[in-house]
């Protein structure tokens, strides 16, 4: 597995790099059980709806730093309907190409972007934010990922039971006392619905 | 400026007296041992000499040390022959859940075939249960393996323990130990231990890769797990490389002549790395055993704030070969299984950064690795959502 000189080029010296004072919009998104983590802050002008600056903050591999760093110049100077519209497949291509095992860094980053977008909408009356629900739940449950089968926890159907009430998100797993696994895939849980301030306790079984 | 590698846990540059060892071995003296030809007479000679030199550093005599292609070649002579040939006493084996991979994949295989197999826990520091231990010798119980220096984190296990163990509940139950990160690196006397088997590599200790020997005590029996025509060893059937174990026989005298200084030499400038990098970038958490219980060579840290991947390849950029735990580096994207067993979390060993030095390691080196560590780490911090924090 290589990365190519444009991949190593992002990497040694990212672009749009640190955290922004006074962001318009903000976001982050990935997974500490994948070791892979990315937040954009976003600068919009509010008549003119482009996005004027671009910021990122990686904690993740080289490929994360890579396409985080040109999904930032991508966006940059875009309107927030065509950064809407970036794929995971142009921020690759810009790179010109991924190692097959690093692609999920490129879809990390797009969905990161537009996660930040929309938080920009929601707090500026342009969309009505989703309501916090057990959907949502099991939307950010299929981020958690089980090392050993490269799976997320939904898909393996280890997710026996979700409930949402007063603040409080339980979900049983069905995983069982000696895997070594365990305990983290339940940090993972709890740190993924954490970050909705919609969610008081987040309880794991 | 030449590359720096603080990777000699994967393999060791080989030392240039012992390619001189190997070259005739490449040119003139080709031929496989045999008798009443001249050739053949001079090359078994040649094969008891380095059997010799192998015997000596692990204080035992030439007759209990067979020659093979590499360290996992001797693994799978050992523990397959071992358990095929005593199947009728038993079908229980006992290794740990922070073996070598070696010992694992053999442990899967015999329990894929039907036997039964403990794994035992590890605790923080990467010592096995050894109450774990004495609660699963059974009387069908035929084999216990073991990694005597741990390849993640340099633990050493506590072997004459282990074996007063199985000699508690079980006379019968051999033990196999697995010294490839062992050996060279520490004194080995396999009567003291008091081991049935125990393998070795010579590539871990500047030897051309596809080297390794093989102890088998005196009266040991073990089933042929390669068949084929005796050339070189009846373990390690076929036309295994001469030239290979002329080298690590050299790679041998050159690390025993003077063991004690070889390792204070490692061990010196291993806690030079380890100060200097504390130094300057403040308390750091080390995986594994601290003190006379970790091999000299090892330094395994983690930094929560970064991850690992991207350390590795700045410090690649720099002329430098380390290895790291990080998922994003491993084949199968899986946090180090060592590391998640010994109680480290994901962020812990997604950032973790293993150094492992040898002999040919000099001071020099070590102060530029820190130098460059440092601004990597630099680097990163201020890319890192967990170092704003």
């Amino acid at each position: 597995m290589e990365y190519n000189d444009k991949v190593m080029d992002h990497f040694a010296n990212p672009r749009n790099v640190g955290k922004m004072d006074n962001p318009d919009a903000t976001a982050t998104e990935g997974s500490y059980t994948c070791g892979d983590l990315v937040t954009f802050y976003l600068k919009i002008n509010d008549s003119s709806q482009i996005i004027e600056d671009v910021k990122f903050l990686s904690y993740g591999c080289a490929s994360n730093i890579a396409t985080a760093s040109v999904t930032s110049e991508m966006a940059k100077g875009k309107t927030v309907e065509d950064a809407k519209k970036l794929t995971w497949k142009e921020i690759t291509d810009e790179l010109n190409g991924l190692p097959g095992s690093k692609i999920h860094c490129s879809v990390l980053a797009v969905d990161t972007l537009k996660s930040a977008i929309k938080d920009y909408e929601i707090k500026k009356g342009l969309r009505v934010a989703d309501p916090f629900t057990k959907d949502t739940i099991f939307q950010e449950l299929k981020k958690v990922i089980y090392p050993p089968a490269s799976e997320d926890i939904c898909t393996l159907k280890m997710v026996k039971y979700v409930y949402f009430d007063d603040g409080i998100a339980t979900i049983i797993v069905d995983l069982p006392n000696y895997d070594q696994y365990k305990e983290h895939i339940f940090e993972d849980i709890k740190e993924t619905l954490s970050r909705y301030p919609e969610v008081k306790e987040v309880k794991v079984q | 400026m030449q590359r720096i590698d603080l990777d000699n846990c994967l393999t060791t540059k080989p030392d240039p007296l012992v390619v001189e060892a190997m070259l005739p071995f490449l040119s003139d003296k080709y031929y496989f041992p045999s008798n009443f030809v001249k050739t053949g007479e001079n090359a078994k000679k040649e094969l008891n000499n380095f059997r010799s030199v192998i015997a000596d550093s692990l204080h035992t005599d030439i007759s209990e040390i067979h020659l093979t292609s590499g360290g996992t070649m001797a693994n799978n002579i050992a523990i397959k022959g071992y358990i095929l040939s005593n199947s009728d006493k038993g079908a229980h084996i006992i290794c740990s859940e922070i073996d070598y991979p070696d010992i694992l994949t053999n442990a899967a295989f015999f329990e894929e075939s039907g036997f039964e197999v403990t794994y035992l826990k590890a605790d923080r520091e990467g010592f096995i249960d050894l109450q774990e231990l004495e609660n699963s010798i059974r009387q069908d119980t035929i084999l216990v393996m073991t990694t005597l220096a741990n390849h993640v984190l340099g633990t050493i296990q506590p072997v004459k323990k282990i074996k007063e163990i199985i000699k508690s509940k079980n006379k019968e139950t051999a033990l196999f130990i697995d010294a490839g990160h062992a050996y060279g690196r520490m004194a080995i006397d396999v009567k003291d231990l008091d081991c049935e088997l125990l393998s070795l590599s010579g590539h871990k200790i500047h030897a051309p890769q596809g080297a390794g020997a093989l102890f088998v005590k005196k009266g040991v029996q073990l089933a042929p797990s390669k068949h084929g025509i005796n050339r070189i060893d009846p373990l390690d059937t076929g036309g295994i490389s001469i030239a290979a174990l002329a080298g690590m026989a050299k790679a041998v005298e050159l690390q025993f002549a003077d063991l004690p200084a070889v390792i204070s030499h490692i061990e010196s400038l291993r806690d030079r790395l380890f100060t200097g990098l504390e130094k300057n970038l403040g308390k750091l958490c080390v995986n594994g055993a601290w003190g006379e219980h970790r091999i000299c060579h090892n330094l395994n840290i983690s930094l929560t704030d970064i991850e690992g991947e991207g350390l590795m390849m700045l410090l690649d950029m720099a002329g430098i070969t380390v290895a790291t735990g990080s998922a994003c580096a491993s084949q199968g994207l899986k946090p180090n299984y060592v590391l998640i067993a010994t109680g480290r979390s994901f962020v812990e060993s997604h950032g973790s950064i293993k150094f492992t030095l040898s002999r040919m390691t000099t001071a020099d080196e070590i102060d530029y690795v820190i130098e460059q560590f440092t601004a990597a780490v630099q680097k990163l911090r201020k890319l890192s959502p967990l170092a704003q924090k």
